[in-house]
């Protein structure tokens, strides 16, 4: 039966002596282990077109959309840890095969006549996989990819006359944005891989056609079975070192979502890129072009014209020359790859913005197990109390407040740290009972109102108080409790809910805070009015403290004092999500929060990998 | 003894094996990842209507609405689908109401009402069905398929029906999980 169909398929195929014809193809020169690294390039190239591949079935190239797909890929998906870092690890193992293989043809003299084309073909491959890497670098959209490759096609602006217009194309428009990412991803896995699978198939044709440059001096053999063996062995290397790696590191490196806001990102590109990166630390100013576009492009050019050096100059001196040349360029970006690497480790304030950046990459992730909002991977960290509502707690508030005891801490010229002086309450826990408690204690502590002279009517009360230590406590049980009102409930309703209107806290309330604070309208639950004091319905709920943000001086908040002793208005200079962020982060009202009566609500979150 | 070519021979072949199942078995799981690590949808109850809202007999559809994952994206609530609410004669009967999904048991289409409301169309391949969801024509493999419903002890009652998919071209209604 098989037999059978195996007949038909050679009758009508001729696959049987195809296939003899490549097994017993005869080797000139026998099967040699320096034959192998074409080999190892072309297993390269497959490896990545599989896991690319693999790739191509999650991703989804969008601004908002590529990261939560990688994000997924790589932290939810079975196994797609090892097949994103085989991918991953996968380019940099072509790239040096590649490397090696053009030293050893150099060496070799392998470009030379009769075989130019073959080496110009090679050339391009190197320039087509270099693009690869390049694009790819860019594709899931965390802030690596998204500086990196930012910086990359502002050089690419610098080449002379057609740079902007280049930038243009390859950016989709001016700005940063959806066309550049679906442009990145079409050069990527269709216009790049499609070139190179041409030039892969005429090079080894060339190789085949002309033999291998410098044939051993043992009999041929045929292809079967011992250059095949020699063959996969190079394979396997080539495979095994991104696997590896892949294991050793767990998995690929995935920064946090792109932030086009971010201040403090320190953008480097892949490290076989260092090098470049390097040189334009020694061209500044108006002469970067020289780095960025004129060595490498004379450098490509050598290549390039490396056949012709036959003709200029003695053959054994020629060879010389190109030989020389190429182990000077692979030193020289050697040793610029090293001064990148050790200028970075020993710059600190490089070391702390990549901290930095890892605890966001880190949190980023958590968080997306949760879900990421359909508006995009960048909302994850934004909307996050924990990393976007602490930078803007200490950009905007540590300035006169302290959050647990301490404001922002600078440099002074003589480069000692300082914190910033406390004029206003520490907002640590604001809202809570602890921090009422406190306050009830202690009103003229710094904690509160102490280092605030306008605000000194809880210090007038404290000193005139009769309440009990158990009556403060049941008064602080009660004040608690209107941080927790619905955004929906009225004042009315909220009154006569027997929750507040039958607490044990309310009668000592009414006693005393009662005669200067109205909680709600005046009448509701007390009459207030002996004082001045802000009205307290709702306090200390996410709208009470959104509210003192954005307008402190209306009269139902600080409206009473004088302009110049209210605290300054930040409408305007936050954004909504930027005031929503902070205030859950004084409520702790965020995953991971340290206080633990908070209820979080608790998302179904995937599964993360084992 | 073994040859130096069969030894070869035997090397190739097993190197190539370890390649393959370096590269294959985490493509495959990889692949097969929708299967491996079905991510369960639900399935609780959803509140559609109260029971005034509806007539004796009148089928009316409500949206699903419900917060929803897909893949890495988490929806805040929205409509993922539709119900349609058939309440039963009599007062006080056993079942006040029936629930169907709109989801047609031929191929998954959203089953609409005739225009004369006296049975359900589907207007992809034509089946029809009577308002208690069974057939009237030989296209679907099965009647309308009903979820369960649960009333509130209001006066006027709440109702929610718990919300399923179903394999679709095949006699039995097999919840999809
Ligand atoms: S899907 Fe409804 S009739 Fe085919």
């Amino acid at each position: 039966m098989f037999k059978h169909l195996n007949d038909w398929l050679d009758d009508r195929t001729g696959y049987r002596s195809i296939v003899r014809d490549t097994l017993d193809e005869p080797i000139p020169g026998g099967a040699r282990w320096r034959y192998a690294t074409g080999a190892a390039i072309t297993s390269a190239f497959f490896m990545q077109l599989f896991t690319g591949l693999l790739l191509m079935f999650t991703y989804s190239p969008s601004t908002t959309t590529a990261w939560g797909s990688v994000f997924y890929v790589n932290d939810v998906m079975t196994a797609g840890w090892i097949v994103r870092g085989i991918h991953h690890f996968g380019s940099m193992t072509t790239i040096i095969m590649l490397v090696l293989h053009l030293v050893q043809v150099v060496f070799a003299a392998g470009y030379r006549a009769p075989r130019e084309v073959n080496w110009w073909v090679g050339v391009a491959l190197l320039v087509v996989t270099l693009g690869l890497g390049l694009t790819g670098y860019h594709l899931p959209w965390d802030q690596k990819g998204y500086w990196s490759t930012k910086v990359v096609t502002n050089i690419v602006s610098c080449t002379p006359f057609i740079g902007p217009y280049l930038q243009t194309l390859l950016v989709g428009g001016d700005e940063y944005g959806s066309q550049t990412l679906s442009r990145f991803f079409v050069i990527h896995a269709a216009l790049l891989p499609g070139m190179l699978i041409v030039l892969l198939v005429v090079h080894l044709a060339f190789v085949r056609k002309l033999g291998p440059s410098s044939p051993g001096k043992a009999n041929d053999t045929k292809f079967w079975p011992e250059k095949a063996f020699k063959n996969l062995v190079a394979a396997a290397i080539v495979v095994a070192i991104p696997v590896a790696l892949t294991l050793w590191n767990r998995g690929a490196p995935l920064d946090a979502p792109a932030d086009p806001s971010a201040r403090d990102y320190p953008a480097r590109p892949e490290w076989y890129f260092l090098s470049l990166y390097q040189m334009l630390k020694y061209f500044p100013g108006e002469r970067e072009v020289v780095g960025t576009i004129f060595i490498p492009s004379g450098l490509l050019a050598v290549l390039i014209l490396m056949p012709f050096f036959d003709r200029i100059f003695p053959r054994k001196l020629a060879h010389f020359v190109a030989c020389s040349f190429v182990f000077g360029v692979t030193g020289g970006v050697g040793y610029l790859t090293y001064q990148a690497a050790s200028a970075d480790a020993r710059d600190a304030s490089f070391q702390n913005a990549r901290r930095r950046a890892n605890v966001e990459a880190k949190r980023s992730r958590e968080l997306a197990l949760a879900g990421i909002p359909p508006e995009g991977a960048g909302y994850l960290l934004s909307r996050d109390p924990l990393v976007h509502g602490r930078d803007v707690l200490e950009r905007k508030c540590l300035g006169c407040h302290y959050y647990d005891g301490k404001g922002v801490i600078s440099k002074d010229e003589h480069g000692k740290e300082v914190m910033s002086k406390q004029d206003a309450a520490d907002l640590k826990g604001f809202g809570s009972r602890a921090w009422v408690r406190g306050l009830l204690e202690k009103p003229n502590s710094s904690t509160y109102f102490g280092n605030v002279p306008q605000c000194g009517g809880m210090e007038r009360w404290k000193k005139s108080s009769k309440l009990t230590s158990a009556e403060l406590d049941r008064v602080a049980d009660f004040v608690a409790l209107f941080a927790e009102v619905d955004p929906e409930t009225s004042a009315v309703e909220w009154a006569n809910d027997p929750k507040i209107a039958k607490h044990p806290g309310l009668e000592a309330f009414q006693k005393e805070c009662g005669q200067c604070h109205v909680v709600g309208e005046s009448g509701l639950i007390s009459e207030g009015g002996v004082e001045d004091a802000p009205n307290l319905f709702g306090w200390g709920s996410n709208r009470w403290i959104a509210r003192m943000i954005k307008k402190p001086g209306a009269p139902d908040m600080y409206g009473f004092l004088d302009p110049k002793e209210q605290m300054p208005s930040f409408a305007g200079q936050l954004t909504d999500d930027d005031v929503l962020t902070v205030v859950r982060y004084l409520r702790d009202d965020y995953p991971g929060a340290p206080r633990a009566e908070r209820k979080e609500k608790a998302a179904e979150p995937a599964e993360p990998r084992k | 003894m073994i040859s130096r070519r069969d030894l070869y021979r035997y090397l190739t072949m097993g190197l190539g094996g370890a390649i393959g199942f370096v590269l294959g078995a985490p493509g495959i799981a990889y692949l097969l990842d929708p299967i491996l690590r079905r991510v369960s949808g639900g399935g609780g109850f959803v509140p559609l209507a109260r029971l005034g809202e509806l007539e004796v007999g009148v089928p009316r559809s409500f949206p699903v609405i419900r917060a929803r994952r897909d893949a890495w994206v988490k929806y805040p609530p929205e409509p993922i689908g539709s119900v349609w609410l058939v309440r039963q004669p009599g007062e006080g009967a056993k079942t006040p109401v029936v629930a169907f999904t709109s989801e047609c048991p031929h191929l998954g289409c959203a089953i609409n009402l005739e225009a004369d409301g006296k049975a359900f169309l589907c207007p992809c391949h034509t089946s029809k069905f009577a308002l208690d969801g069974k057939p009237m024509n030989p296209v679907p493999p099965r009647g309308m398929d009903s979820l369960e419903v649960k009333l509130s002890s209001d006066s006027d009652p709440k109702i929610s029906v718990r919300f399923e998919r179903f394999r679709t071209m095949s006699r039995e209604k097999t919840p999809l999980v």
